[in-house]
């Protein structure tokens, strides 16, 4: 908890950053208020410029289109729309 | 402006002389192969593909015809539609892959994103009188027949489709394309002329020499011949009546249309069909000419139902049998590259190593199109030749590649003008 807030721990596999991010904040805005700059785009779920795999972990995602279910049955998320709902590793 | 080439290309097809294979340079020359990229597959119904290829929404295939990339797409509603594969903002091309699954069509240049309809929802730092209605994904006509896709680029495409369509769908129904999946797909690059690829195609009389697996299904009797002096041949060809008339009296009983119907040059989507029946078990065109899928298709109950066939102009054969169908197209790469697609199509609940194994599926025609791409080989480094002269076609067992010729040059000099 931060300041009344929940807050999770997110590590990026590749780069080994780490950053907390709220639980009402998008995992690309987390990161952003980090410092840390992913590939975006759009940032409302169309382009899938931010397209992730989630190594472990749990979000809430509201896409608008840039994912489809098969690519989600198989652990990606779009960073722009999904909040974190536990601590997250994702494949960056 | 009429160019120096159209003026050759309209003096080679006023000259060519009916029943004989075309001059040398309907075979090899570069300006013909253009002008065949912009007459024949510019402006005819190209067929690409079956329905199950994008059996799913956001599944996404796509077309290679001369320069032109197309995509084939199942949208959110399941209807197919195509597009040409081109961002309409600087033109990159929008996907790579030959197959794939998207949620919406996104360009990885600079992310501007269109969805399965082809309307461009997103692009970052466009403002002022920027109109994203008007930079929606350009479409492609694209019809289903039955389940196979023809794809035509122009603008105006050749209406007898629709007529096409109505005659053919009672027969290919049975079949159910739409409730296949595509088991297994190959592809070879002939090196030869299209037009060589199609010829081949056109005639059986090579059959015999050159196709021993595909000889234990088909009667070569299916395909033309001439009525022989042979005793042990007209013994065969006494086999084939009999065996034609008794398939006949089952295919009735199964409301089965079997009967020839042939318009392959007298029209622009010039097509035929017939089913034919299928030697020794006469149950589909596998090795051992008994069926390869357990599976049999649609309504289909009885697995000895010889094989419909169906072939279009200017690029496509297939063969329907009660367990499985296979469906080849050509398509042209280069004066003397073509590429051959083959697509074997099983019942989409048919399930590998249980119910049919590809190897089996696919030994019969995959011996033949190898056999095949030698042969096209063979007559392309032949035709190239200073000797060659257009040679005659057997009136009994090459009337139908001489029908491939005659509307091959119909259409040329109408497109032409």
């Amino acid at each position: 908890m931060a300041n009344g807030r929940q807050m999770y721990n997110v590590k990026l596999s590749r780069s080994g950053r780490e950053f907390s991010c709220a639980a009402d904040t998008t995992v690309l805005e987390g990161a952003k208020l980090a410092g840390f700059r992913l590939p975006s785009s759009c940032c409302q779920g169309m382009c899938s410029t931010c397209k992730s795999k989630l190594i472990s972990g749990t979000v809430d995602m509201k896409a608008n289109g840039g994912i489809v279910q098969r690519e989600i049955d198989k652990g990606f998320i779009l960073l722009c729309c999904s909040k974190p709902t536990s601590d997250l590793v994702i494949e960056k | 402006m009429e160019t120096k080439s159209d003026i050759k290309l309209r003096t080679l097809l006023d000259r060519r002389t009916p029943g004989h294979s075309l001059e040398q340079e309907f075979y090899t020359s570069d300006s013909v192969f253009q002008a065949d990229l912009e007459f024949i597959f510019g402006r005819h119904w190209i067929y690409v593909g079956v329905e199950p290829d994008v059996s799913e929404p956001g599944d996404v295939m796509t077309i290679e015809i001369g320069t032109a990339s197309i995509l084939i797409i199942r949208d959110d509603n399941a209807q197919v539609r195509a597009f040409h594969n081109v961002c309409r903002h600087r033109g990159a091309r929008l996907v790579d892959d030959a197959k794939t699954s998207v949620g919406n069509l996104v360009c990885r240049y600079h992310a501007w994103t269109y969805n399965l309809e082809g309307t461009l929802l997103f692009a970052d730092h466009m403002t002022g009188d920027f109109d994203k209605s008007c930079r929606g994904l350009k479409p492609v006509h694209i019809r289903s027949v039955a389940g196979l896709l023809f794809i035509c680029l122009s603008d105006t495409p050749p209406v007898d489709i629709d007529e096409m369509s109505e005659v053919i769908t009672p027969y290919i129904l049975p079949h159910d394309v739409v409730g296949c999946k595509v088991a297994h797909t190959s592809e070879i690059v002939e090196d030869g002329n299209w037009k060589l690829t199609m010829e081949n195609n056109r005639e059986c009389y090579h059959c015999t020499a050159n196709h021993p697996e595909l000889m234990n299904a088909l009667f070569a009797f299916g395909f033309g011949y001439a009525p022989s002096e042979d005793n042990a041949e007209a013994a065969d060809e006494a086999r084939y009546r009999e065996q034609v008339a008794v398939a006949k009296t089952t295919w009735n009983k199964a409301h089965l249309p079997s009967a020839e119907i042939e318009h392959l040059d007298d029209r622009p989507t010039g097509y035929r069909c017939e089913r034919l029946i299928i030697d020794r078990h006469g149950e589909s065109q596998t090795m051992d000419t008994h069926v390869a899928s357990q599976k049999l298709l649609g309504t289909l109950t009885t697995p000895k139902l010889g094989g419909l066939s169906f072939w279009t102009q200017p690029n496509s054969w297939h063969h329907f049998m009660s367990d499985h169908i296979v469906t080849i197209s050509a398509i042209p790469v280069g004066p003397e590259k073509t590429l051959v697609r083959t697509k074997w199509l099983v019942h989409k609940d048919a399930v590998e190593g249980v119910d049919y194994t590809v190897e089996n599926l696919s030994a019969v025609w995959k011996a033949t199109n190898h056999q095949d791409g030698d042969l096209v080989a063979m007559v392309q480094r032949g035709v190239r030749s200073p000797a060659y002269a257009p040679g005659p076609y057997s009136p009994f067992t090459e009337g139908l590649v001489e029908k491939f010729c005659s509307w091959y040059v119909a259409r040329m000099s109408a497109e032409l003008g």
